[in-house]
């Protein structure tokens, strides 16, 4: 039962929301560099450039250059329009967006509503197999069915109200729906070139897209060159005319390619090399804290039953000492399921956080005396093989053996056989760790929900779920978040998880990039809205 | 040699099926699959995504439809890179790894045997001791020790070449990886080299060729070389093998485009058809250099005949 629509939230939210397009915020007096071009380290080889099918963050990273979305992000992480020009909730399962009429895809042809309908139903039906169909699916109106395969293509909840007008429904009441649409898996999608080309339909030469970008060349675990597209409707605010994007792995290649002076922007420097950097490079070393949790799982179904001993390992790891001495890449330390940035809910840190440790070990072995675990009790740690997670892992050990006695035994395996066994509750203590798909508490909330597929503790409380429930089906967001956060904190009082630290990405950016604003909660920073300033 | 030559290359092709068969079972029994990820995709699309790549079939049918499809040249999509089929993928990264492994192959041969001979015809002096110190280093080092060494003092320090990546065959992004690849193996060639001269001028024929009055440089090159080369040219077969195992390190450590970075991003990423065909592309260039040196045997020593 839905709650009722409040028209004055709507409105004021639909305020806030829509505002006019904005170029690039530059600084008065920045002066250009007279070649715009730029060097991108972006971590891994992007899986695919099909916006449908894309998974990774290195490969959504390149396609939000290549196509956009109803809605942008810019580089303070604001929603800002896209092809849309505005957009309004009509009714609290409604939206209607108004395209504008001078975006193009990169041939020339005009975008109409009807592209979007074709994206988003190419998206969702089941033989393009998109990893992500689910994920976005669920919150349209019959997406779910549609992924499922239990209801033909054209039952999603997208449809084409007229050449530039596109109505959304969805399932719940979504008040991020507009950030949601920035996504570009939900974008329009030139329906002649895919069914001329079929699968190569995204290789340079044949690609069409709608991004500040087009694909000009692309050679695997080497390079992808972008250029500027010049039928993109905001071409005129696009500075950079060349982005490289290059996919490098080992973090310290990555630092010495930068060094080297080949690239501008290191993806995300190595742990324990923070400080050094920051002394040597004061100025080019930033930090983007992102919604994301490195945290552990704990096996609830069988090993962990206990209430009592969850709590008690939670509360000994010195998160401080962790994310200063251990991983030492400027992460955050965390004490809460949700963490600081995200929408939809507020952080819960525990209570215990703000004690002293002294209080906080005797406290825990009051509760493993009760709890009837003895010291010298042994448990399995499963985790995959990198230098950060075992120096983590050794870390955890440590505090647990010093501080109650329990001993850890550590299992390092491939990230493939951690992700099966997560799946399969084949563990007792296992790493884990979680970005944000969309800034909103539900995305955290999926990890410790009752019949959530990303939920691999197992872990189940059907008062917190109903509380969930009611949230996400009311239409005001202040009651949907308070109920969130009082879920939230409900489900991380039965300690299904040791929440550890937020990510954060540290990196290393030429003094001369401009535009990178360290503001930019889900690092969905575009080429478009970076510049090289003289030098 | 024609009918040996036809002979050895249909005795491959059990080894082929063998080496595909086996490496296909266990890596289907490797635990963990390509769609198990951080983001756990919902049972309904990991349905649809095993039927896109006919993981739902039995696996005897799926190595039926695999070994159908290898007999006609395709070596099916790759499982991680989905806009890619894994003949592009290889055709594009086999000529890189090539050109870097052969170079520092034909680089390696003469740098090696040179060194080999010099230090043999001068056993146990200060030149001999040095080269075996260097090729004692080089044997003794990973390359993912001297690699990040040349990165930075030749690209961070001074920055005479960049620090990897690679750019059409331009030059400056081939020296270091080269340069690694042929210290290496140098070193092995070298001293390979070295042991055999010295065990050949030891000889009965050198001794008569020397009471002959030959010049030293005539005994050399053209009576101990020949008999000499036998151990290097055997070695050759395991060194061109391994430096595609090799590659795996270099082409990381370079962040180079071949068939070392496919290799290990195909594993880890359970690629199950990238890895397959670059096992099956691996086996057939080992069976084909273990080929070629048998038949370089041949025209060594004329006591070999097939």
């Amino acid at each position: 039962m839905l709650s009722p629509f409040k028209l004055s939230t709507c409105m004021a939210l639909c305020l806030a929301l829509v505002g006019p397009s904005m170029a690039t915020d530059i600084p008065a007096g920045t002066q250009f560099h007279a070649t715009q071009t730029m060097v991108r380290s972006n971590g891994s080889e992007p899986e695919s450039m099909d916006p449908a099918v894309a998974e990774t963050v290195p490969a959504n990273q390149i396609l939000r250059d290549l196509f956009e979305g109803l809605t942008a992000t810019d580089t303070t992480g604001k929603t800002v329009p896209g092809v849309a020009e505005s957009w309004k909730q009509t009714n609290p399962t409604t939206w209607v967006f108004k395209l504008r009429t001078n975006a193009k895809f990169s041939n020339g042809v005009n975008i109409t509503a009807e592209d979007f309908v074709y994206g988003i139903r190419r998206f969702v039906d089941p033989k393009t197999a998109s990893p992500y169909a689910t994920t976005f699916g669920v919150f349209l109106l019959n997406g779910l069915e549609v992924a499922m395969g239990k209801k033909p293509t054209s039952e999603v909840g997208v449809k084409a109200l007229d050449k530039y007008t596109l109505e959304i429904k969805t399932v719940d009441p979504i008040s991020f729906l507009p950030e949601l649409v920035a996504n570009t898996q939900l974008g329009p999608v030139h329906k002649a070139t895919v069914e001329k080309f079929g699968k190569d339909w995204v290789k340079p030469g044949n690609t069409v897209g709608n991004g500040a970008y087009i694909l000009k060349d692309w050679q695997v675990n080497n390079r992808i060159v972008i250029e500027k597209n010049p039928q993109y409707w905001d071409a005129a605010n696009v500075r950079l005319t060349k982005v490289t994007y290059l996919p490098i792995e080992d973090q310290f290649a990555d630092i010495k390619l930068w060094e080297s002076g080949e690239t501008d922007y290191v993806y995300q420097m190595p742990p324990g090399v923070f400080d050094k950097y920051k002394a040597q490079y004061p100025k080019e070393l930033k930090n983007q804290a992102v919604i994301g949790l490195r945290y552990y799982d704990f096996q609830t179904k069988t090993t962990f039953k206990d209430v009592r001993v969850r709590k008690a390992l939670s509360m000994v790891i010195d998160r401080d000492i962790l994310s200063k001495r251990v991983t030492a890449d400027g992460q955050a330390p965390a004490y809460s399921l949700i963490v600081a940035g995200v929408a939809g809910a507020d952080p819960t840190p525990y209570e215990w956080a703000t004690w002293p440790m002294d209080k906080r070990i005797a406290e825990a072995k009051k509760l493993l005396a009760e709890a009837g675990v003895k010291p010298g009790t042994k448990y399995t740690f499963a985790y995959n093989v990198s230098d950060y997670h075992k120096k983590m892992a050794i870390f955890a050990a440590s505090e647990w053996k010093t501080k109650l006695g329990i001993i850890l035994e550590t299992e390092a395996m491939e990230f493939k056989v951690l992700a099966k066994r997560r799946h399969d509750g084949a563990f007792q203590i296992g790493r884990n760790g979680w970005l944000a798909d969309y800034n909103d508490a539900t995305s955290f909330l999926a990890l410790v929900r009752c019949d959530s597929d990303q939920n691999t503790n197992f872990y189940c409380d059907r008062e917190a779920e109903a509380l969930i429930q009611k949230g996400t089906q009311s239409a005001d967001p202040v009651k949907r978040k308070e109920l969130l956060t009082q879920a939230s904190k409900k489900i991380m009082d039965g300690y299904p998880i040791i929440p550890l630290v937020q990510y954060s990405l540290p990196r290393l950016i030429k003094s001369y990039v401009g535009g990178y604003s360290e503001l930019n909660p889900q690092d969905h920073y575009r080429s478009k809205d970076f510049y090289i300033i003289k030098h | 040699m024609w009918s040996y030559t036809l002979r050895r290359t249909l005795a491959t092709i059990p080894t082929l099926i063998a080496v595909i068969s086996v490496c296909y079972f266990l890596l289907h029994a490797t635990p963990g699959g390509p769609f198990d990820s951080d983001r756990q995709v919902s049972a309904a699309v990991l349905a649809n995504l095993q039927a896109k790549y006919h993981l739902d079939l039995p696996l005897w049918q799926q190595y039926l439809l695999y070994l159908q499809s290898l007999l006609q040249g395709d070596l099916g999509a790759s499982f991680r890179y989905a806009d890619w089929t894994v003949n592009d993928l290889v055709g594009k990264a086999l000529p890189i790894s090539f050109a870097i492994g052969g170079t520092s192959m034909a680089l390696s041969l003469v740098i090696g045997v040179a060194v080999g001979i010099w230090a043999a015809i001068r056993q146990n002096s200060v030149i001999d001791h040095v080269v075996m110190l260097i090729s004692n280093v080089g044997s003794a080092f990973p390359s993912f020790v001297i690699g990040p060494v040349l990165i930075l003092v030749f690209a961070v320090g001074l920055g005479w070449l960049p620090a990897g990546g690679w750019n059409n065959f331009e030059l400056r992004f081939m020296v270091l990886p080269v340069a690694l690849l042929t210290f290496i193996n140098v070193s092995t060639i070298g001293r390979v080299m070295r042991g055999s001269l010295i065990e050949v001028m030891h000889s009965n024929f050198i001794r008569t060729a020397r009471a002959k009055g030959l010049p030293e440089r005539v005994v050399v090159l053209r009576h101990a070389l020949k008999p000499a080369l036998l151990p290097v040219v055997s070695t050759l077969g395991p060194l061109a093998i391994s430096s595609i195992t090799a590659a795996l390190v270099t082409e990381t450590v370079f962040s180079l485009p071949g068939i070392g970075k496919l290799i290990v991003n195909g594993a880890g990423n359970r690629d199950y058809t990238l890895v397959l065909g670059l096992v099956v592309l691996v086996t057939v260039l080992a069976v084909l250099m273990n080929l070629l040196v048998d038949l370089a045997y041949a025209m060594l020593d004329p006591k070999i005949r097939y």
